[in-house]
């Protein structure tokens, strides 16, 4: 083997690309030739000086993702930001190639719930509750296999995951209905909750749908269901227990577009409290909307900008 | 023994991937939504790599995955599915590194797993301790490194990314590019050449 030959082998080499007699001809020369040996040498170090520019995304930006791309595919959530940054023009603009998936949405205030797996077990024990609704003509089944093994006898065991599927149906002033949807916004899933949210908040007068749109203001981690929770909230927006809730997210939500909206709710009603809340965000508040907004109301009622 | 359970493992994904795939084609959401938290770790990680940019990688994750979703029915099974998704991400990742080499900008400060890391820096190990002159070197070290990558086409770039760092084969990364084995193989011959000779006395 020629140096020139060598020298081009040696990156292929060290990623293992090579055959195997290919490699042999490299070691060969490289044990008799000193200067491609130094080359080898080189490339080898070259390999964990790269390695420690490899950096990890944060877990918070893998969940928006995730959240966001759910949002875009339900064209829910993230098309009605107050915002019109490029990525919301992006996703209304994609609205329209979702036709097809937005059978998920239920217009004129009908839900068909699509409950999977352990949420339909979770129904089923209720079932009497459930019986007026209508059910699909036919449950739908889907596996997963897990695992495949012969047995001695000739035979084979396979071992699946099934997942059944019912459609239920009802009108949104339907209590039942109102019930699933209260478990349905606690669902893993982020796009069913997105979904169940936001037809919740057509009915925030009952006291069980206020409570569960505080509780996914307050703790939900996908962004999509807070917003909604936040829409559903405004006719609420004087209510104490509910400012309470606003002051303490607008202090301590991490998106921007969810505090965008609390300040917005919540100025809308002033009184005392809503001072010292703003003056506190002003103190750490990096998002100009939101410092803006407090500001101006802050100067409007006569208080100053800052806690001293 | 660990090869072949490893193997079965393996199959065993595949026939789940399969199992989702065909779910989400009949407009299973929920299948959807598993099917892209398989891969969507790697494609984000990849893309944070390749652009320093969480802004960038976050739209990338975007594109990358609306396009599955709008385009998944036309997947016929006729290769891997992670070679399918992968012709998407990195015709994605061409894109914005051709647009980046246009507005020739690279962020400073990138956020990761561990908080906000400035690149000049990130290579300083055990900065609070490190001598300061094993500090400068590695300081010019991750300059070099840095130029060096701007140096290579954006082809070349990809084409390093898999094989260094995501430990793909050259004749996957042929068929993911559409192109063959060797002109991946000439890929990483010439990508290497250029950050070697970028890095010039430091390796």
């Amino acid at each position: 083997m020629t140096c020139d030959l060598a020298l081009k082998a040696i990156p292929l080499y060290f990623y293992g690309e090579l055959t195997p007699s290919e490699e042999e001809r490299v070691e060969q020369h490289m044990h008799e030739c000193e200067t491609c040996s130094r080359e080898l040498e080189r490339q080898r170090a070259l390999g964990p000086a790269l390695d420690r520019r490899r950096i990890e995304p944060s877990a918070g930006l893998l969940e928006e993702c995730r959240a966001d791309l759910m949002a875009a595919i339900q064209g829910g959530a993230g098309a009605e930001a107050p915002s019109a940054n490029p990525w919301r023009l992006f996703l209304a603009a994609l609205e329209h190639s979702f036709r097809g998936w937005a059978r998920f949405r239920q217009p004129l205030g009908a839900v068909a719930l699509l409950a999977l797996g352990f949420f339909a077990a979770r129904v089923t024990p209720i079932a009497p509750f459930v019986a007026p609704a209508r059910v699909g003509p036919a449950d739908q089944v889907f596996s997963t296999v897990r695992s495949v093994q012969p047995d001695n006898a000739g035979g084979v065991q396979i071992a699946l995951d099934e997942t059944h599927r019912r459609v239920i149906s009802g009108r949104m002033d339907d209590q039942k209905i109102q019930r699933l949807l209260l478990t349905a916004a606690r669902e893993d899933n982020p796009a069913v909750r997105v979904e169940s949210v936001d037809l919740l908040k057509s009915q925030p007068a009952s006291s069980e749908v206020r409570d569960a749109l505080l509780n996914a203001l307050a703790h939900d981690s996908n962004a999509g269901v807070r917003l909604k929770a936040v829409e559903g909230l405004k006719p609420l927006g004087s209510e104490p227990e509910v400012r309470k809730v606003l002051a303490q997210v607008l202090l301590s939500d991490d998106n921007a577009a969810v505090r965008m909206q609390v300040v917005d709710l919540l100025v809308e009603h002033r009184d005392d409290a809503i001072v010292g809340v703003l003056q506190n965000l002003m103190q750490k508040e990096d998002n100009s909307y939101v410092r803006l907004k407090s500001e101006k109301v802050l100067k409007e009622m006569n208080a100053s900008i800052g806690t001293f | 023994m660990a090869e072949h359970t490893a193997g079965t493992a393996g199959a065993r994904l595949s026939s789940q991937v399969d199992s989702l795939i065909r779910a989400a084609q009949r407009g299973d959401q929920d299948a959807f939504e598993q099917l892209v938290r398989v891969y969507d770790q790697s494609v984000l990680r990849q893309a944070m790599n390749l652009l320093r940019s969480p802004e960038e990688a976050r739209d990338v994750y975007q594109e990358v995955f609306l396009k599955v979703f709008r385009n998944l029915h036309t997947f016929r099974f006729d290769c891997s599915f992670h070679t399918w998704l992968y012709r998407i991400v990195t015709n994605v990742c061409l894109d914005h590194l051709r647009k980046r080499i246009v507005r020739k900008e690279e962020p400073a400060v990138v956020e990761t797993g561990e908080g906000r890391v400035d690149r000049t820096e990130s290579f300083e190990e055990g900065s609070a301790h490190a001598d300061p002159e094993r500090k400068l070197w590695n300081r010019q070290l991750q300059e070099r490194i840095e130029e060096g990558l701007q140096d290579l086409t954006p082809r070349e770039r990809m084409v390093f990314e898999m094989r260094h760092y995501d430990g793909m084969r050259l004749r996957n990364i042929g068929e993911i590019l559409g192109t063959t084995e060797d002109a991946a193989k000439n890929c990483l011959f010439r990508a290497t050449q250029k950050m070697r000779s970028a890095l010039g006395d430091f390796v």
